[in-house]
């Protein structure tokens, strides 16, 4: 059996429905979850993600009781995701502030391509605080980065194979996939414009632990609600099931 | 010996970088991603292969024909002409990809994508082009796979070049000057500035918009890490031609436009630790490498696509009019621009004066006309080689001549009169 990462940004559509879309999810099956806080830019996010933080900011948030609230519902991994080019000035901070509101650990989806010579020392801070790494490695990190890096990592190795979020972009998956798990021997997600199911059979075929999704739950949140959003995962399971 | 020659796969670097190749994106205030467009701008096939990012990619057997049908693989040759005038203990070699049939390299990505392109089911593809090698590469391909094109040449080039015009109207292809009144955003270029001369970041914005209003297809010519993985027949073919000559290459030399010869020479040979130093080289007159900046830009003026971490001069800016020796693109090919900044590839940049004195030695000792891009790497070896006499140093220099200058002589009769009292 294959794993379920699934994405929302915090408090999207209402911290209601976000809260119950995670524990739901949780309970279909999803081994983990992944929460995103937003950004000034969002490098690698496509137009959903991209509108789903543009509706958070405008609200007031209390991040951290969302996050708080979200760890009474759920048992499984909790992994913030956030861009760490706006931490750079105080990352340890940062890291202690999430693990005071109890996450398990932490993505920065732009360390290794923007900040390749940072990426032990964060690690190491993010260890030091408490917090699990998820590092994020795309197609165009060099063998031998991946090799190095994803030894850090400690949930999960995540595979974003386009070059952003929610766009369909063509690829070759199955290449993509077989590249790197020759490189790596820890478990692999993929995730990045993944929502076509021949795309995700394709990836798990190839290798890939799980899978990671994101723009997809926050399409069906935006027409159908939390239902809709939770039918969506039970299918995915189900898939994942086959495997 | 042609089958031992010609690769049957293109090379790409990037997973052997010293670092992650920062990805092409969309800017922060982004209404429509700029990277969903793309699916709309390229060819199916052409975008995967920019994406989907493997060491080696298998070239389809009909792309290895037509390489074959245009005389690939290109010859090494040694310029023993060149030595002798410089009395060097260096040896040198080139290799002439001027010997394909448009007198450059850009045929060898041009024909792979038009490949994809006309396997997709399109029947007319668009391009931009500055000097007219690469747009007379896109009416070629286009002509045999039986497509349509459609080609923005840079205003001041074609009125210097008429006759690159006219080699590509004999392709089968249909020319306009850029900015031009076809496109909304030439026709905002040309209400600032009627006599506006036009640049390659404008023309690529014509084409992109001319092709997406259409639904035709636009084809990249230089920059994009896909054009620099087809062009990596070059160096794997000269790796191979100097292995069987028995030459082990100390320095390779190459011109950067947007980089695409240049990658497409030296790659496969920094990939594969073959080799001891690269240099590129660029023009004085459009200084990329000392006054550009290492950041995302975008490869086109209007912004249409998307942002990509570069080298660049900005996507605004127009290279000085009377200035006749090519290389007048704004940024550098993001994986070179990487190399660049890490200081794998060293760089230099030549003067007009110093360019067109490198292809005056050249034609005078081996004959062959450079195209004036190709001059500056001529430059460079010709400073390389008199260092080696000044130390003696027997080593071997071996440089891409990316295009003959037969179609630029209103270059060098421009040149002549400027540059000579
Ligand atoms: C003969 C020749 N060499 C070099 C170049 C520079 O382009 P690139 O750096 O992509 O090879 C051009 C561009 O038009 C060219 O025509």
């Amino acid at each position: 059996m294959r794993e379920l990462v699934a994405y929302d940004t915090i408090g999207y559509p209402t911290d209601e429905k976000f809260l119950a879309f995670m524990k739901g999810i949780v309970e279909v099956g999803a081994s983990a979850i992944e929460v995103g806080l937003p950004p000034a830019y969002a490098k690698y996010d496509g137009p959903v993600i991209r509108r789903s933080y543009r509706a958070v900011n405008t609200r007031k948030l209390e991040m951290g009781s969302v996050l708080k609230e979200l760890r009474h519902y759920v048992d499984v991994p909790i992994v913030v995701l956030s861009y760490v080019e706006e931490h750079l000035a105080n990352v340890k901070k940062f890291l202690e502030e999430i693990y005071s509101y109890e996450v398990d650990g932490v993505l920065f989806p732009d360390l290794l391509i923007d900040f390749p010579n940072k990426v032990e020392e964060i690690a190491t801070i993010t260890k030091e605080v408490g917090l699990k790494n998820v590092i994020f490695v795309t197609p165009t990190v060099p063998d031998s980065f991946i090799v190095t890096t994803s030894k850090l990592t400690d949930l999960f190795l995540y595979y974003g194979m386009r070059p952003t979020t929610g766009v369909d972009i063509p690829i070759g998956i199955e290449r993509l996939v077989r590249r790197i798990r020759e490189l790596v021997d820890k478990k692999i997600i993929v995730g990045f414009g993944l929502s076509d199911e021949n795309d995700i059979r394709l990836a798990l075929s190839a290798g890939a632990d799980g899978i990671a999704i994101g723009t997809t739950f926050i399409q069906a949140l935006e027409t159908g609600g939390v239902e809709e959003a939770l039918a969506k995962g039970r299918k995915l399971m189900g898939l994942l099931n086959e495997y | 010996m042609v089958d031992e020659i010609i690769p049957k796969y293109w090379y790409n670097i990037v997973p052997d970088l010293p670092e992650p190749l920062p990805p092409p994106r969309d800017p922060p205030d982004d209404e429509r991603s700029k990277i969903d467009l793309l699916r709309s701008i390229l060819p199916k096939e052409v975008l995967r292969q920019q994406f989907t990012v493997e060491r080696y990619v298998k070239i389809p057997e009909e792309v290895l024909s037509k390489y074959l049908l245009i005389g690939r693989p290109t010859p090494l040759i040694r310029a023993k002409g060149l030595e002798d005038k410089l009395n060097t203990p260096a040896r040198i070699y080139f290799k002439y990809e001027g010997a394909t049939p448009t007198g450059s390299h850009k045929i060898n990505t041009a024909l792979a994508q038009a490949y994809f392109a006309k396997e997709e089911g399109i029947a007319h593809i668009v391009t931009e082009t500055g000097a007219g090698q690469w747009g007379t590469a896109v009416a070629l391909a286009a002509s045999l796979y039986k497509m349509r094109s459609t080609i923005f040449m840079v205003r001041v080039s074609l009125e210097q070049k008429p006759m690159r015009k006219t080699l590509m109207n004999l392709y089968g292809g249909e020319v306009f000057a850029s900015p031009s009144q076809l496109t909304e955003y030439g026709k905002k270029i040309l209400e600032m500035n009627p006599n506006h001369p036009g640049s390659l970041g404008i023309a690529m914005s014509e084409s992109v918009e001319y092709s997406l209003r259409n639904g035709y297809r636009y084809l990249v010519g230089s920059v994009l890490d896909l054009v620099v993985l087809h062009q990596s027949v070059i160096g794997q073919e000269a790796m191979k031609q100097l292995e069987l000559e028995g030459v082990e290459p100390d320095t390779l030399i190459g011109c950067v436009g947007g980089g695409s010869n240049f990658s497409g020479f030296a790659f496969p040979f920094i990939g594969n630790n073959v080799g001891k130093e690269y240099i590129a080289v660029a023009s004085k007159e459009i200084p990329k490498f000392s006054l550009g900046e290492y950041k995302y830009d975008y490869p086109d003026s209007a912004g249409i696509l998307p942002m990509i971490k570069m080298i660049t001069l900005g996507k605004d800016y127009v290279p000085p009019s009377i200035y006749a020796g090519g290389l007048r693109y704004h940024g550098v090919a993001p994986s070179l621009s990487l190399l660049i900044k890490r200081g794998k590839v060293r760089w230099r940049e030549y003067s007009e004066a110093e360019v067109f004195d490198a292809a005056k030695l050249m034609i005078e000792s081996q004959g062959l006309v450079p195209a004036p891009e190709t001059a500056h790497a001529i430059a460079s070896v010709i400073e390389e080689a008199r260092n080696a006499k000044k130390s003696g140093d027997r080593k071997t220099i071996v440089f891409n001549f990316s295009g003959h200058g037969l179609l630029d002589l209103t270059n060098y009769e421009s040149m002549m009169k400027r540059l000579r009292e």
